[in-house]
């Protein structure tokens, strides 16, 4: 049935560009396009299948093929960026942006409503009273004045 | 020299003063600097033999186009540069190279230690070029061209001095005056193509009798340009303030050869204008009504430069009235008087220039006085230029004013056309008074009575040097005698200029009386000149007081300027600011509305989606796909 294998490659190209557009972590990004890139290659198979010649498996051959080099570079260049910025989010490189757009910057996470918690002080008594004191004090400080 | 020869390089005398003006632009300010003067004076010389020998044998060629470049060729249309000689244009190449040589020397001495040295003989020579080349021209458009160009020499040379603004707007008066004279004149050029289908102007005149009812309309589009160029009335206003340029062009661009080129211009085209009555008409007529108002100006002008300009004005206008007559001869006596013209009027401007560079720039002749025992040869030069302008018998001025009025006296057909030109010739009578008279008010006030010398002068109130004052006695022997030369004979005039288009067959007038009348007349008015300023008298300011409105109307110049400034030139004014805040706001506006609709959009939409964040332009990429795929199924 040559539709199950299109919605199936359908489903994988959906799927793919809904992470390409919605990841920032550019190795994700990198994943969802090589996922777009499976589900286009399972709908030529599909057709190669289908109609009985091989145009489309050859067609898949050098998807396969280019994705690989594709692969190559931009591991490398995941890998370059990161050295530079330390971080894989792909929007700090909005550099090639009009020069006098301002840069798009993410807005901070709303902070829960919680009340900040108020440091404990010690309590003290006023000065000049004698503090109350339990029974097992008293009666440590009379062994310790009678010792 | 053989006269092939001759015809066949006639090229040269444009050629000269074009290779002079660039060589003179080129060298002048690091190389030639105080020489500057020596291609110009050296192009206009050659020019000028050349010239006298084309004159010489001009009677004996066959008039036709020479040397013969092709320059414009489209389709059925072919405007080549060529040259056409004919006894017409080797008398004013003479005229215009002789006295330009003569001028061109004086300025060696009146402009020596100018800073703009280089700049004025490159300029003159430039001039030069263009002038010739007009006379020479043998098509519409060329003469056009040359027309225009004799133009920008005027603009350049009366704004000489730029950094004066006096200077600077006569410039800009004058180019702007002209502008208004040539658009007629290029509109007849366009007339002249749609009527005949050619340019060429033997085809033209060999066409002219097929085309009658056109020629009127054409001959007066043309004498616009003429009425520009030769400051007749309503445009003479720019010719009075273009004597702030240099004297020198003053005599040579602005009384002898540039102003005379609208004359030319009506002579050359007179197989036309014999033609078209009417059209002959109305050049009479104007050439009437200018020659009488400038005289009336002049009356009462203080500026000595300024009267000799409002005389020029005159005198071009008796030279119309002439050309105006209908008849040959008419036209023969017109450029009679064009030629006379250009020797006294040049001389006359060259004394004043030499009164201007003695007395440290002043010229106001009120200030003036007793100056003949300072500068005697300035003094009767100018006395020479001044009996010929008046017209004092057996002088050239006589001889080509009387051809005039002679023929003005015989003109029209008897109907209401000769009564018209019956009161043309009392204003040209009149004319010949007024001019004989205020000519002389300017000598006596200037060379007779007490001698006042302005303290500007400093210590170089004395005669010019030579190399001033030889040009003014070569000019003063042509002043005297160029008329019995040629009017001896003026049916010799007649007979030569009879090889020229449209002028075979001229035959002159005689009349006695006229000649009577014209000389008691010029004595009359200088007589009236001697007795008002020649002695100590009150006269003249009792006079001015008794009819005051009138002294002030002359003075004011009739407020032509002020007429314009109110009609013509406030109303433009005024709508080009109009037209200003329109192209500011609404048309500007409209642009400037589509330059920043998309800057806009750029800014405010585009700009923020380019973030920088991956997985945002990856969500793009998939909701634009996904759009896009469910858009094409829908279609489908």
């Amino acid at each position: 049935m040559l539709s199950n294998y299109l919605i199936v490659g359908a489903i994988l190209f959906a799927l793919g560009s809904v992470g390409f557009l919605t990841r920032r972590n550019m190795i994700v990004m990198f994943l969802s396009a090589e996922m777009m890139l499976q589900g286009v290659s399972l709908n030529l198979v599909a057709f190669s299948n289908a109609w009985g010649n091989c145009h489309g498996q050859v067609f898949t051959i050098y998807v396969l093929t280019v994705a690989a080099a594709e692969a190559a570079i931009a591991l490398a260049l995941v890998v370059a960026l990161y050295r530079r910025r330390g971080s894989l989010d792909v929007s700090l490189w909005q550099d090639l942006r009009e020069p006098d757009q301002p840069a798009i910057v993410d807005r901070p996470e709303e902070s829960a409503d919680v009340p900040a918690p108020q440091p404990a002080w010690p309590k003290l008594v006023p000065a000049g009273v004698e503090p109350e004191r339990s029974k097992e004090e008293m009666e440590e400080l009379e062994e310790s004045t009678h010792a | 020299m053989p006269e092939q020869w001759l015809l066949d390089n006639v090229w040269l005398i444009p050629a000269l003063p074009l290779v002079a003006s660039a060589v003179t632009a080129a060298l002048g300010p690091k190389v030639l600097r105080e020489r500057s003067h020596l291609p110009c004076v050296l192009a206009a010389c050659l020019a000028a033999v050349y010239s006298l020998f084309l004159l010489a044998a001009s009677t004996k060629f066959v008039p036709g186009e020479l040397s013969r470049f092709s320059w414009i060729e489209v389709g059925g249309f072919t405007a080549p540069i060529s040259f056409r000689v004919d006894s017409l244009t080797s008398l004013l190449l003479v005229m215009v190279t002789f006295v330009g040589s003569l001028i061109v020397i004086y300025s060696i001495g009146y402009m020596r230690g100018d800073r703009g040295y280089w700049r004025f003989f490159a300029a003159v020579s430039l001039f030069l070029f263009s002038m010739t080349g007009l006379v020479l021209a043998s098509n519409f458009l060329l003469i056009y061209v040359f027309w225009e160009l004799v133009g920008l020499c005027s603009y350049l040379l009366i704004g000489f001095w730029y950094e004066r603004p006096a200077a600077a707007a006569a410039a800009k008066k004058a180019f702007l005056v002209n502008r208004i004279g040539d658009l007629g004149f290029a509109l007849g050029v366009l007339m002249v193509w749609v009527t005949f289908g050619t340019l060429d102007f033997d085809t033209v005149f060999a066409k002219a009798d097929s085309h009658v009812p056109e020629l009127t309309l054409i001959c007066l589009l043309l004498f616009c340009g003429a009425v520009g160029k030769s400051a007749q009335f309503p445009l003479h206003v720019w010719l009075p303030d273009a004597m702030e340029g240099p004297t020198p062009v003053s005599a040579l661009i602005h009384a002898a050869t540039m102003v005379t080129a609208g004359v030319y211009m009506v002579a050359r085209f007179s197989p036309l204008f014999l033609l078209a009555p009417a059209a002959q008409l109305t050049v009479a007529t104007i050439g009437g009504t200018t020659a009488l108002l400038a005289a009336l100006i002049a009356l009462t002008q203080t500026d000595l430069k300024r009267i000799l300009a409002y005389s020029t004005v005159s005198q071009l206008g008796y030279m119309f009235l002439g050309l105006g007559c209908g008849s040959k001869a008419a036209v023969v006596a017109g450029i009679f008087h064009v030629f006379t013209h250009a020797f006294f009027k040049a001389l006359l401007f060259l004394g004043a220039g030499s009164v201007k560079h003695a007395m440290g720039g002043v010229i106001d002749i009120n200030k003036l006085g007793g100056l003949r025992k300072r500068m005697p040869i300035t003094c009767w030069t100018f006395g020479c230029g001044a009996a010929a302008l008046a017209g004092v018998p057996l002088l050239s001025g006589f001889w080509s004013k009387d051809a005039i009025l002679v023929e003005l006296a015989h003109a029209g057909d008897g109907g209401v056309r000769t009564m018209v030109y019956r009161v043309l010739l009392v204003a040209a009578t009149i004319t010949a008074l007024l001019t004989a008279f205020y000519t002389f008010r300017a000598f006596f006030k200037v060379f007779w009575g007490d001698e006042r010398v302005p303290h500007e002068a400093g210590d170089h109130a004395h005669e010019s040097p030579p190399v001033m004052t030889w040009p003014l006695i070569v000019l003063s022997i042509f002043a005297l005698g160029i008329g019995w030369i040629l009017a001896a004979g003026f049916h010799g005039l007649n007979s030569f200029l009879g090889h020229s288009p449209g002028l075979a067959g001229s035959h002159a007038e005689h009349s006695t009386t006229i000649m009577v009348m014209s000389g008691v007349v010029a004595l009359a008015g200088v007589g009236l000149a001697w007795w008002m300023y020649g002695r100590p008298s009150s006269l003249p300011e009792t006079l001015a007081m008794r009819i005051r409105s009138a002294y002030e109307l002359s003075r004011d110049k009739f407020r032509f300027d002020e007429i314009y400034n109110a009609t013509v030139l406030r109303p433009t004014l005024m709508f080009s600011e109009i037209s200003r805040v329109v192209d500011n706001w609404v048309v500007d506006g409209l642009v400037r509305l589509t330059a920043a609709t998309p800057a806009f959009i750029g800014r405010n939409l585009l700009r923020p989606l380019q973030s920088g964040l991956i997985q945002f332009y990856a969500l793009a990429t998939m909701v634009l796909l996904t759009g896009l795929i469910v858009v094409s199924w829908l279609w489908e």
